[in-house]
This record gives structure tokens, C-alpha cells and sequence, in this order.
């Protein structure tokens, strides 16, 4: 990822734009967090989010105008906050907070001419800046129109402070001189003896309509703003941004840099926020009991908790990655590009990059398409491309793919009693080692009613090696299935699996595929004689067929068909959760994957129905009881409860995908099975504790047998006297498993598991 | 290189040598480090014992970390 790849990402996340009320006020005061400091009472820390922005906070604090207030979007859902009413709440019961530094004195001397609100702004901004500064005010006094108003909007005292304010920053406040008639005389005057002035109109009179970006007058070191608007009316917030516009175009203009460029976020601006409020109640406005007195802490509090801090986060909301590692899509990318570019030093944000399910959905939900899946996956690549993929979280799934492709597994026949094959029943890695039965009556079925010959092709897409970003074995993989699908004569591939009709599309359309399901919407079905569902069933779609409308729509088409009563989710259909499979997200966070199956399965208080394996089986961990719809389509009486059925776990699935294989041969094409390695014949007993924390600890059933196997031939291993335990160890490739087991009946009784990635001395691999 | 000691009392013997282990300092590596470190060892075979305590936790935190460096 380069830089450019960097900031286009992130303009793509809008969470860190401005709320709307921010970017509606010409300061762009945070209101947001002002609001937030005043809901917990926090008046202090209310009060220093003004004074960060706020030129004399005690003056406008009292007297703004409140721009804000329109842009609210609590007005869309009860009254828009009370800002004005806050602020002035706020300021008349604190003092200031927080003094802006003051930057080292430099050239430039600078004359305001004028001291009404917008001169005072652009004398204190400039003298913060370091700009020796000389406001003119016509009378010694500053306020100007300020002074005419009572009491009771602004207190004298606040002008007092606003004066010892302008001081303390070094201003020189002067008597001026002839502010009337021939002020454009003066004026040039002092442009002269200036390197830079500011006329506030609300004081001078002035010839000439000052540039409404810049507020520069005819070219030269002359700049006017402030006083009445175009409409006559006087803004007090509009004082202060002219103010502020002036100083910042002189600062710009003493330091000879360009007037105009990227001045589009000064004053009130557009805003790409978006704030979901559907599920916010209403709520109106807190009106102080005695108005003139304004609000009591108590009242001010509760107004400013009707706010409803405006951000975006709606991806987060719904996504358990997100959440779990506490980013937004602006800040994830901002991690990944900087773990991709740690050349010495700890990648901490590794785990982060694995763990995302790569299922999409929040790119879905984002406004701007944020494609949180793609810049996951591509960065796998990145690392596994330069040797910065650590092997841990990718190593157990990609050996599972390899033993689906592995001879034990595969399998590619044309129908028995056909030549050549017109479909080709594709059951995908997982449903074969989930539902090995459904998977013989799927095909049988299909090779009864469709015409022109079904082969059948066990295997693995490659899928794992995609999201795994591991480009060259996934390429190998998919390659080779393309090659088998070409010498069986280019069928029409029938896919059970989302994930691998995904695959397909997207990395070789140059197949002919079709959804099992789809294909099925279009035949005669068969009546399912296995249990039936007592309630309706809250049917879940898999993450992978978030675009797939068409294969949705005939999943739901088969539930009718069938009298299968299903309910839909709160999040289904584009916008469904992945189980936890999805992008090998349990294989990097366990913890993580069983969230996210755990807040698919809380989508619907139901019994589920899935068609994705996966799906099937993680829900069903979670606890969830949940069928297939193959359970329903191809039910047979004396099946068992198909929402009863476990997990079959990592060593069901090797032994289902193996031994259906094995059937497979046997039944349809009256073939001898593949002899199975010596060890595969030894019986194992355990609890179903053992075998869950084998499971959880990624042991497979096939790497215990191999380590007794191993500690028996050899004889080397521990024995607990007391107990008569033996411990042993082994390491196939790269992981070493100790097993705790002993003797029992004809096999071995094992009584613990465990296993370490470090290489002790004498092990070689 | 330091020298870590993981080596603790432990009711496991050595079958084949029929003897007790005993601490003693093993090099175990991962991705390219190399780490001396003290276990418990069958001092006829060599048979060294890592326990179960120690692969999932301390042994596993070490080897996540290299895994990102």
C-alpha cells in the first residue's frame, strides 16, 4: 500500500468528519464534545472546549447567534439542542479555562482599524500569532456596538476582561484618529506605515467590497470585514469568523504564501457526516423554568443530554471485528499501513489484519463502500508476498484444505453408467465434512433427475489460500480444479457451497456453474421424510451470498415449497453476518470467531436454518440449534432431529470427508477404497470433554494416533507412576502434540492434549 | 544468553530408562531464535518434558511475539 492507496482509503471513512453542528458554525467550535462535557455535568471541561476556539468566549458565548442549531440533528427527531442557551449557561458560570499560547513575537506589524467584535477577533488572533499588533479604536474604547447592549445580554465585565485579554497578548490598544470622513485617507495612511491592516466596518466606513474568501481589498496589504451583513442584520458569530478570515489571510500575506489556497473548510462548511437516527427516540427541548435566568445546572444537564453526539460508526455497530479491536475503517487502515511498514520492530496489529472474516458487510452498510474485506485480504498477500505472514493463524486451515485436495478426500467420477458428464455436483470441502449423507443423497438425486450424466467432484475451491492471501497456492489449487472440470468435458458446475460459488465468479467465470439451490427451485422436489421442524425456523444466510438476490430468492422458494415456515433475521440477506469461518477469522481469534457466531445466532431468538455448512455447524457450537436445508429436502424417516446435530468439530470433518469418499467408490462405483495408514485403525476413547479441548487446541484425532503411534513404536515416553498415564510428543511438520493417554481395551484412553510451535532439540522438521 | 528456568518437580518419569527427569538446559528454537532454557530432562535419554502450564502459556506468548517481529 503506498500513500496515495492511504488517503484515498481513509477519505472513504467518514467518521472523523465534522457534525453537523461543527460544520455549520463559522469557528467550527466543537459542539459535539461540548455537549458531551455538559451532559456529565462537567462544566469546567465544557468551558475549555470553548476557549479552545472561541475568541472571548464571556462576549460570544452570550451572543452568538447559533448558525448551529439549524444544521442539528436532533431537530430531525424532537427540537434541535438549545446551543446558544447552553453557552451562555456555560460562560456565566465559569471563567476562563485555558489560555492559547502565545507563538514567539515576529515581523509583520499589523493596525485593526476599528474595535468592534471582528477587530478584537483579528487583534487577538494576530497577536497570538506573533504579529506585533495595533488596534485603532475610535474611541480608546473597544465593543463597539457590544457596549450599546444591556447588562443582561453581555456584562460590562466581559469587555473588561476581553481588553485584559487583548493586553496580556500584547496588543496596543490606541485611541484612533479620524474615523470619519477621511477615513480612506487614513486608512491609506496607515497601509503605509503597516505591513498589514484590517478595517472593521462595523467602525470605518470603507470604499470597495472586500473579497468574501480573503476579505482583501484591492489588491494590496488592505483587508475589511465584519459590521452589518449583505441583509443589513448583525451576526455576532459572523463578526468573529471575519475576524478570524482576515487574520489568517494577513498571517498568510505576511508570510507571502498564497491567499486562497485550501481556505474551503473556514467558515461554515459542507459536512460528509451521516448519523443514522432511526432508532433514537424523540425527545423536545428542556425550556428553563425562569428564562431570563437562563438554565439550572440541573436543566442544562438534561438539554445538553438530548444531544445525540452525531457520529457515523454504523459499520461498527454491526460488525463483532470492528469492535473487538475498537477501530473504525479509517483507523484500520491507518494501522495496516503502518504494520506494513515497521521494518525493525514488533508488527502488533498482525492479529488485527488476519482476524477480519473478509465477509464484507460493512462495505454494505458504509456510504462510501468502504472495502474493509479487500484491504484485509490484499494485505494478507502483502505479507505473505515479503515473508511477514506469521504461520499460526493461517497453518491449521491451510492443512485442512490440503487434506480436502489430498488423495484420502477428492474425487472426480462422470455418473456410473456414463461416459460424460453434463453437470458436475460440486458439494464444496465443508458440507463433505459436515453432512457426508446429504451429500451422496444430493448427488444421487441429481444424477436421477437431470439429464445428459452428473459427475461428482469432491474437493476444496481453494478459498482458505485466498482469504489466507497465500496467491500462489490458491492459484495451484483453483487452477487444477479448472484443468479436471476441462477433462471432464466442461459440465455445468453444481455448487452446495456460497463460498465457492463466490470463488467461481469472481476467479474463473469462464466456468459454467450453477447454485444447487437455484438448479433445485427449477425440479421436481423430493418430499422430506425426516423430522420436521416444530416452529418456524429463523432461516440464515451465509455472508458469501451477500450478492447473490437470485440464490437467496430461491432458498426461500424451496422453504415454500417444502411448508418450511422460516423468519427472517435482523441482519440477513446483503447485509448477513459471516459465522466466524469466513476469512479463517477462528483461526486467527477464537475468541472472536465464537463472538461472531454468537451475534448471527442472536440475529433471532429461533431454532435456526442455514445452507451454508459452515454456517450450520458454528451456530451450531454456539449453541444454537440449527439444521440444513438439505435436512429437509433430503430427510429420511428414522433420521435423527437435524437441530440436534453437533458440530461434527476438525476430526469429524477429516474422518466424514474421507470415509465419504470411501462410500462413494464403493456404492456407485464399485471401487476398493484406498488402504489407510497403519495408525488410522487405532481406537481412541474420550470424553466428549477431551475431545471439545482437543477441538478448541486444533488437535486432530489423525495427530494423536500419530503420536502414540510413534511413543509405542519407539518407547519413548513418560509414565505417572501413580496413575499409570504416559505422556508423549511428536511433531509431524510443524507443530509438536503432547499427548497424556494409556492403555485401555484395545486402543488408548487419552486423557489430555496440548501442542507447541517451538522446536525442542532433538525434534528435526 | 540468558538462561530461563522452567524446570519444576513433576510426577512424570522416563519409561524406557526408568528414571526420574531432572533439570537440565535444553536450546529450543522458533523462526530463527534460539533460546537456552532450563526443563526437565530424562538424564538417560534426553527425553525432554515440556508441560502442558508451559506450552500454553509463557511458551505460546513467546512464540506469537517472534511470530511478529
Amino acid at each position: 500500500m503506498d500513500q496515495t492507496q492511504l488517503r484515498e482509503l481513509e477519505s472513504r471513512c467518514i467518521q472523523e468528519e465534522q457534525p453537523f453542528c461543527t460544520a455549520a458554525c463559522p469557528i467550527h467550535v466543537d459542539v459535539r464534545a461540548f455537549m458531551a462535557a455538559l451532559a456529565k455535568d462537567d462544566v469546567c471541561e465544557a468551558r475549555k472546549i470553548l476557549d479552545r476556539t472561541m475568541p472571548f468566549p464571556e462576549i460570544v458565548g452570550r451572543l452568538c447567534d447559533a448558525p448551529c442549531r439549524r444544521a442539528c440533528k436532533r431537530g430531525e427527531i424532537g427540537d434541535p439542542l438549545a446551543i446558544g442557551r447552553l453557552e451562555r449557561f456555560c460562560v456565566s458560570r465559569t471563567g476562563p479555562m485555558l489560555k492559547l499560547p502565545k507563538l514567539p513575537a515576529k515581523g509583520g506589524r499589523v493596525a485593526v482599524l476599528g474595535a468592534g467584535l471582528s477587530g478584537m477577533t483579528a487583534a487577538l488572533d494576530l497577536a497570538r500569532k506573533g504579529r506585533p499588533t495595533t488596534l485603532i479604536a475610535p474611541d480608546g474604547e473597544i465593543g463597539g456596538r457590544l457596549r450599546l447592549l444591556p447588562e443582561s445580554d453581555v456584562p460590562g465585565e466581559a469587555l473588561v476582561q476581553a481588553r485584559k485579554l487583548l493586553e496580556g497578548y500584547g496588543v496596543a490598544i490606541v485611541t484612533g484618529g479620524p474615523l470619519g470622513g477621511a477615513i480612506g485617507e487614513f486608512a491609506a495612511r496607515l497601509a503605509g506605515e503597516y505591513d498589514a491592516v484590517y478595517c472593521d466596518l462595523e467602525d470605518v466606513e470603507m470604499a470597495g467590497i472586500p473579497d468574501p474568501l480573503t476579505l482583501a481589498v484591492g489588491g494590496g496589504n488592505c483587508f475589511a470585514g465584519g459590521g452589518p451583513g449583505a441583509d443589513s442584520g448583525f451576526s455576532t458569530i459572523k463578526q468573529v469568523e471575519d475576524g478570524r478570515r482576515a487574520a489568517l489571510s494577513i498571517e498568510r500575506f505576511l508570510q507571502k504564501v498564497s491567499l486562497t489556497a485550501q481556505r474551503d473548510r473556514e467558515g461554515s462548511c459542507a459536512t460528509r457526516m451521516a448519523t443514522v437516527i432511526d432508532r433514537i427516540p424523540p425527545a423536545a427541548e428542556i425550556r428553563p423554568t425562569d428564562p431570563a435566568g437562563g438554565y439550572t445546572p440541573a436543566e442544562a444537564v438534561a438539554e445538553a443530554g438530548r444531544c445525540i453526539q452525531c457520529e457515523c460508526m454504523e459499520c461498527v455497530k454491526q460488525c463483532a471485528y470492528l469492535r473487538e479491536y475498537k477501530e473504525y475503517p479509517k483507523t484500520l487502515v491507518r494501522k495496516i499501513y503502518n504494520n506494513l511498514a515497521i521494518v525493525q520492530g514488533t508488527r502488533s496489529a498482525n492479529k488485527t489484519i488476519n482476524a477480519c472474516s473478509l465477509c464484507g458487510q460493512c462495505t454494505v452498510i458504509c456510504p462510501h463502500d468502504f472495502p474493509v474485506a479487500e484491504l484485509c485480504r490484499a494485505t494478507r498477500q502483502e505479507m505473505v508476498d515479503t515473508g511477514h505472514m506469521p504461520p499460526s493463524p493461517h497453518d491449521f486451515a491451510l492443512e485442512d484444505m490440503r487434506f480436502s485436495l489430498s488423495e484420502a478426500c477428492r474425487l472426480s467420477r462422470h455418473q456410473p453408467g456414463h461416459a460424460t458428464s453434463r453437470f458436475l455436483f460440486y458439494p464444496g470441502c465443508q458440507l463433505a465434512g459436515s453432512s457426508p449423507e446429504l451429500v451422496t443423497r444430493t448427488y444421487e438425486f441429481l444424477a436421477e433427475k437431470l439429464e445428459g450424466g452428473v459427475g461428482l467432484m469432491l474437493g476444496c475451491c481453494g478459498i482458505p489460500a485466498h482469504w489466507a492471501g497465500q496467491h500462489a497456492l490458491f492459484t495451484e489449487t483453483l487452477d487444477a480444479l479448472r484443468a479436471e472440470v476441462v477433462r471432464m468435458g466442461r459440465p455445468t458446475v453444481i455448487a452446495a457451497c456460497s463460498s465457492c460459488l463466490a470463488i467461481f465468479g469472481e476467479q474463473a467465470p469462464e466456468l459454467s456453474v450453477t447454485s444447487l439451490w437455484e438448479l433445485l427451485d427449477g425440479l421436481e422436489l423430493p418430499a422430506g421424510q425426516g423430522p420436521r421442524p416444530p416452529a418456524a425456523l429463523a432461516l440464515h444466510d451465509p455472508c458469501t451470498a451477500r450478492h447473490r438476490a437470485d440464490l437467496r430468492a430461491s432458498v426461500r422458494s424451496l422453504c415454500a415449497k417444502l411448508n418450511l415456515a422460516v423468519v427472517e433475521p435482523g441482519f440477513g440477506g446483503a447485509l448477513a453476518d459471516c459465522c466466524g469461518y469466513g476469512g479463517l477469522m477462528q483461526f486467527a481469534n477464537q475468541p472472536l470467531g465464537e463472538k461472531a457466531a454468537q451475534v448471527k445466532a442472536e440475529r433471532s431468538p429461533g431454532d435456526g436454518l442455514a445452507y451454508c455448512a459452515m454456517c450450520r455447524d458454528n451456530l451450531a457450537a454456539a449453541g444454537r440449534p440449527m439444521a440444513h436445508l438439505l435436512d429437509y429436502l433430503f430427510g429420511q424417516t428414522g433420521d435423527p432431529d437435524p437441530l440436534a446435530r453437533a458440530n461434527p468439530g476438525f476430526s469429524g470433518r477429516h474422518e466424514n470427508r474421507a470415509r465419504l469418499k470411501e462410500r462413494l467408490l464403493a456404492r456407485l462405483w464399485q471401487e476398493e477404497p484406498m488402504p489407510r495408514p497403519a495408525h488410522a485403525a487405532m481406537p481412541l476413547a474420550m470424553s466428549p470433554e477431551i475431545a471439545a479441548l482437543l477441538d478448541r487446541r486444533l488437535i486432530l484425532e489423525e495427530d494423536v494416533r500419530k503420536v502414540i503411534a510413534h511413543a509405542e513404536s519407539s518407547g519413548r515416553y513418560l509414565i505417572d507412576p501413580a496413575t499409570g498415564h504416559r505422556l508423549a510428543s511428536f511433531r509431524p511438520v510443524r507443530v509438536t502434540y503432547w499427548i497424556e493417554y494409556e492403555p485401555a481395551d484395545a486402543g488408548y484412553r487419552i486423557h489430555n492434549g496440548y501442542s507447541h510451535r517451538m522446536r525442542l532439540p532433538e525434534e528435526t522438521p | 544468553m540468558t538462561s530461563f528456568s522452567f524446570a519444576e518437580t513433576t510426577a512424570w518419569q522416563c519409561a524406557g530408562c526408568d528414571l526420574p527427569l531432572q533439570p537440565a538446559e535444553v536450546k529450543v528454537s522458533y523462526l530463527n531464535s534460539v533460546f537456552n532454557v532450563e526443563l526437565m530432562v530424562c538424564p538417560g535419554c534426553g527425553f525432554v518434558l515440556v508441560p502442558e502450564s508451559l506450552a500454553t502459556g509463557k511458551m505460546l506468548a513467546v512464540e506469537q511475539l517472534l511470530e511478529d517481529k
